[in-house]
């Protein structure tokens, strides 16, 4: 059944804006090889390359690359978040979104800037393309086409059982291993993937895809000795959209002005008038009752591997809310696409029933379907196992990024993505690894959230996670991440730093010149009209107290010293919002800063907890030891923890720091403000 | 700030940039700071009301020459309950001062370079040795209707802030009905209120005393004395007379029936009804309301010789003793009057019996008074049935959550529940036009509440979220 690919170089794709061929066609030797070509695996490969690594991409097809598999979409709330983020860093799948998108909204426009929820329906075939061509004019890249049979470790040193090193990789089929001093393996739900449809099980982790080799599942496993859990998840039937009685459903418009992902694009490719609109309807009684029906010949469901709870197949749903009207959007695949993507219609009985459960919902009652749902299984790695570098805590060099490290959600798995590339790429250039720190952006809070805690379902973002949302917008992602991902990491183009300092110092500005225009109370509201505002203390309120009325703008204020404030209208929007959080921002700082300095104080990976010279309990020891927290932060999140544990720790890790100053490498954790 | 010790002197240390404006506010320096690292005697007082809570020794350690190599002060203060609390509560009135986590401040010290590695290793065993009585202490209260309180507080303040996030996180794709955030609203405000009226009724019984405070109040000839030392003289009951340090009242702590009470006997109703002394008057009626219980010692012999008039004199000899309630209904202050006051009808062995039955009767069926008990300090005849009747008041009263005995972890409790009530006005605040910042409010009240009922991880919302609202997408 394996689809045996004979290794493939490309070099003459129709839109290879800079194909590269000759010398490193032979090329036998990499900093850094990526394995998967989906979201994590192109942002992985794309940023290791930024950061200065050799690096080759290896995927099973070249075609696949920068493929949307399950539903036509980019960003959301909290999704979004990590894609400013992502995009502040320099990735791709920010531009990528503004060159396929279809149809953008910011979701939650009216539940406060924090929690805005830019997102985009894509063109699937728009997006690949556009990946694509960004991976093949990245200098220093390689793109192969292939199947990982084997990954090469060394053997474990004798003075450190169970540690390795990574040397390489092997292909099917490849006379010679490919070697490398990092790998980031991005392999989705392709390890020891099966796919479920009704009854039928097959091996694979994407329909129409062959299946991953086993090989590289043993040696995680038995080599390497990582723990393992498996998941599921799933996809819904592709329907035709001629078949779709359209005027059964309500429409759901996008906004009249898409605003783009990325910091560098001021506007997105498909013009406002251009873009597709998305279908609401919703299930009926009918629907439940299939799926009571065909419970019987549906294998996905009686597993009891973890699926999401916020991503739950129509099955899962209408059993555990039964008797409720769910909603299904019909989605748009793409300009050219014939196709509509049913969300919240995830299904895997089979094909037939798949039929008759949508022609119980009226707008689909002639619906006929193009690819059937189905189900998929798959073992991801424990990421407690890693470091927040995203490196595999026993073995140097080898990176895990994506739904391997038990995520869902494709911003998710490019967070995770970008990190592992850029630290697989330092790593093997001998620069210290880095991590991003939760209280500087929601990649930390994802990253900081699997290693610290491991998982239990699909880890999908979600505002929620985030304690200091209110420091974490979309807005600020650049200021945030653009300076540090320039100066210390490495991942950054100067172009987009020099915009990004330029935003920051205008910014800076801007807020000065508020505060610097002040004017009574009631001049202010001779100025602005009939406008409540509550009389201060000395009488006399400044620019940036007025923005904290609702119905105060930048603007209006800026048509009021037109001297002072508009040589800022620019950032209009950007100012009104710092105005307002700028003091809840504020108050957090404190609790901020103490996370940070007890995140800058690493716990070293290999301490023996229990038998570490210091008064511990014998609780706190066991806890310390199955736990293992990287950071005495993390050491002071674990539930059981003793103030008086983490004074000890304190102690502990400093006077290590001081004996060990010169030796072993650390994970610099670098938390700056 | 911190407070260390459980002894004669306590001593309260205050640590960060606000310390000097703190040592100004709570000893009234306005002008100058103590010389650095000396010990000065001061009054310390109220920052808000000015009353005065203790006379004590205060220091000022101007950083990085102090203890956390920060900003930090002492204050050296008799070491009871009632005046720690005080101060701790002095203290945590003013802005931006908040109780220290324990360890905190040997984590600052250590951060600032202020600490061998000896010597957080000997703090640390007394950290441990502090946050173990804590937690005992804390664990015997969580059992309690107070910990039940809490945590149902707690436990409301997860599901506002959940179904706060499910609209922020999913309602623009699901069917998450506007009614949602309507009732968070009324569940905002209703624990708003809840939290602010323990915390208003606490705060009395938290300020002055170590157990049950029982005030005797009365004429001087009613032999107010003589109760006390009657009660005091029993041997069944544990008493240690405490001369008052502070204020001008004699006090002493007992065990009655198991319970912690503090007695005292206000000297300020010594005069008579047109006394000139009205600030004597003044404070002991102050002294009354703040009590938990009234004993109203009256002489038997002045009462009147026909029983039938008993009942109006006694209404008009306790409208003299107890404070009138402000306003409101005459019916419900009654009510609570009697809720709140026992009548001593001492000298019992000089009234003859049969008038004595006769009044006693009287008494029963008029409606609006306190039990009365004759009783006679004298012969002790009619204590058995006195203290009896005490014994079961006190012990309703213990068994209401707000008359707990205060300790530094009520304090704490107290810190914390204010800054919860603070940060949930930030959500009526923002409720309507940036529903983010409205749910950082109700996420600092459930900050604040968990530490004391435990931390509230994000899962745990997550999971709420899941469980009350279908999630499709």
């Amino acid at each position: 059944m394996l689809a045996r690919k004979l290794p493939l170089i490309l070099h003459n794709l129709p839109w290879s804006v800079s194909s590269r061929a000759g010398s490193d066609l032979a090329r036998r030797h990499y900093d850094v090889i990526v394995v998967g070509g989906g979201h994590a695996g192109t942002e992985a490969a794309a940023a290791a390359a930024r950061v200065g690594a050799e690096t080759l991409l290896i995927t099973q097809k070249i075609a696949t690359i920068g493929a949307l598999s399950c539903n036509p979409s980019l960003g959301g709330v909290g999704k979004g978040h990590l894609v400013r983020e992502l995009d502040a860093l320099d990735g791709l799948c920010g531009r990528a979104g503004d060159w396929a998108g279809v149809h953008f909204s910011i979701l939650n426009r009216s539940k406060g800037p924090a929690v805005w929820g830019p997102r985009a329906q894509l063109d699937r075939e728009r997006y690949r393309q556009f990946i694509q061509s960004e991976l093949l004019s990245t200098p220093r890249l390689t793109v192969l086409e292939g199947s990982v049979e084997e990954l090469l470790v060394s053997q474990s040193n004798p003075n450190e059982p169970g540690h390795h090193r990574v040397t390489g990789i092997c292909l099917v089929n490849g006379s010679q291993p490919i070697l490398s001093s990092s790998v980031v393996l991005t392999t989705g739900t392709f390890l020891s993937g099966s796919l479920f449809m009704g009854q039928t099980t097959t091996p694979g982790g994407r329909i129409g895809d062959a299946p991953s080799c086993s090989g590289l599942s043993h040696t995680l496993r038995e080599t390497l000795g990582l723990r393992v859990g498996r998941l599921k998840t799933g996809t819904p039937p592709r329907i035709v959209k001629e078949s779709v009685e359209l005027s059964l459903v309500q429409i759901q418009t996008p906004d009249k002005e898409p605003t783009p992902f990325s910091f560098l694009n001021t506007h997105t490719h498909c013009k406002p008038e251009e873009q597709l609109p998305c279908y609401l309807t919703h299930t009926t009684p009918g629907v439940e009752r299939v799926v009571r029906e065909s419970l019987h010949l549906n294998c996905h469901i009686q597993q009891d591997s973890k699926g999401p709870r916020y991503c739950p197949s129509i099955e899962s749903r209408v059993l555990r809310f039964p008797g409720r009207q769910h909603q299904v959007w019909l989605e748009p695949e793409g300009l050219t696409s014939d196709l509509l993507y049913p969300q919240g219609l995830t299904m895997t009985m089979p094909p037939d029933l798949q039929l008759r459960l949508l022609r119980e919902i009226p707008a689909l009652h002639r619906a006929e379907i193009r690819t059937p749902g189905y189900g998929v299984h798959y073992d991801f790695v424990c990421p407690t196992q890693l470091n927040p570098s995203l490196q595999v805590k026993s073995t140097q060099g080898l990176f895990l990024a994506g739904q391997i490290n038990g995520t869902t959600g494709y911003e998710e798995a490019a967070a995770q993505g970008l990190w592992a590339g850029v630290n697989a790429a330092r790593a093997a250039l001998s620069l210290p690894l880095l991590a991003l720190c939760r209280t500087q952006s929601y990649i930390g809070v994802l990253i900081d959230d699997l290693v610290g805690r491991g998982v239990t379902e699909p880890y999908r973002m979600f505002t929620s996670r985030a304690e200091f949302r209110t420091s974490l917008r979309p807005d600020n992602a650049d200021i945030r991440l653009t300076p540090r991902g320039f100066e210390e990491v490495g991942c950054v183009s100067l172009r987009r730093y020099k915009e990004a300092v330029r935003v920051r110092d205008s910014l800076q500005e801007g807020l000065a010149a508020l505060k610097s225009v002040t004017l009574s109370s009631t001049r202010w509201r001779e100025k602005l009209g009939n406008i409540s505002l509550s009389e201060s203390r000395n009488g006399s309120l400044n620019g940036l107290d007025l923005l904290q009325y609702k119905d105060v703008s930048f603007e209006m204020l800026a048509a009021i010293f037109p001297e002072h404030l508009s040589p800022y209208l620019e950032f209009s929007q950007r100012l009104n919002i710092e105005a307002v959080y700028r003091p809840h921002c504020e108050k957090q700082s404190r609790e901020i800063e103490r996370v940070q300095e007890e995140e800058s104080l690493s716990l070293p990976p290999d301490m023996d907890y229990l038998s570490l010279p210091t008064s511990l309990s014998s609780e706190v020891r066991e806890l310390l030891d199955r736990v293992r927290p990287n950071t005495l932060g993390a050491a002071t999140r674990i539930p059981g923890m003793t103030p008086a544990a983490i004074v000890h720790l304190l102690h502990y890790v400093l006077r290590t720091a001081q004996r060990n100053q010169h030796t072993g490498q650390r994970v610099k954790a670098a938390c700056k403000p | 700030m911190r407070c260390h010790g459980r002894c004669g002197v306590a001593v309260v240390r205050v640590s960060g940039p606000a310390s000097s404006m703190v040592l100004r506010n709570m000893t009234g320096l306005t002008q100058t700071l103590p010389p650095p690292r000396t010990a000065l005697l001061r009054r310390i007082t109220d920052p808000h009301t000015k009353e005065l809570l203790d006379r004590g020794l205060v220091l000022w350690f101007p950083g990085p020459h102090s203890f956390t190599g920060e900003d930090s002060a002492e204050f050296h203060v008799h070491g009871g309950p009632a005046v720690i609390t005080a101060v701790l509560q002095g203290l945590g009135s003013l802005k931006g001062v908040r109780p220290a986590e324990a360890g905190e401040f040997t984590r600052r010290a250590f951060h600032a370079g202020k600490l061998g590695l000896t010597e957080v290793e000997g703090l640390g065993d007394l950290i441990h040795a502090e946050t173990e009585a804590q937690r005992r202490q804390a664990l015997r209260q969580m059992d309690g209707e107070l910990g039940h309180l809490y945590q149902d507080w707690s436990s409301r303040l997860k599901r506002c802030l959940a179904h706060v996030e499910a609209f922020i996180d999913f309602s623009e794709d699901e069917l998450i009905e506007d009614g949602v955030l309507n009732q968070v609203d009324s569940s905002v405000h209703r624990l708003q209120t809840e939290i602010e009226r323990h915390l208003g009724d606490e705060r009395r019984g938290e300020r002055l005393r170590n157990g049950v405070q029982v005030v005797i109040a009365g004429a001087t000839n009613a032999g107010k004395s003589s109760l006390l030392n009657t009660l005091c003289q029993r041997p069944a009951a544990i008493v240690s007379p405490i001369p008052g340090t502070t204020r001008d009242v004699v006090e002493a702590s007992l065990d009655i029936g198991g319970f912690p009470v503090l007695l005292s006997d206000t000297a300020g109703l010594r005069d008579g009804l047109d006394s000139v002394e009205r600030e004597g008057v003044r404070r002991a009626r102050q002294r009354v309301e703040q009590a938990d219980l009234t004993l109203v010692v009256v002489d038997s012999t002045q009462l009147p010789t026909e029983p039938k008039q008993a009942p109006t004199f006694l209404q008009g000899y306790l409208s003299i003793v107890l404070p009138q309630p402000s306003g409101g209904n005459p019916e419900e202050g009654r009510e609570a009057t009697s809720d709140r006051v026992l009548l001593v009808l001492n000298k019992s062995d000089l009234v003859p019996e049969a008038q004595k039955e006769r009044t006693e009767r009287e008494l029963r069926e008029s409606l609006g008074l306190p039990p009365a008990c004759f009783l006679s300090c004298h012969t002790t005849t009619g204590l058995g049935d006195f203290l009896a009747v005490l014994q079961s008041r006190v012990k309703t009263l213990c068994g209401n959550p707000l008359s707990g005995a205060p300790s530094l972890t009520q304090a704490r409790h107290r810190a914390h529940l204010q800054q919860s009530v603070q940060a949930l006005s930030q959500y009526h605040q923002y409720r309507n036009h940036d529903l983010a910042l409205a749910a950082e409010g109700v996420r600092l009240a459930l900050t604040h509440i968990g530490r004391i009922t435990g931390r509230v991880g994000a899962e745990e919302i997550l999971d709420i979220v899941f469980r009350d609202f279908c999630i499709g997408k």
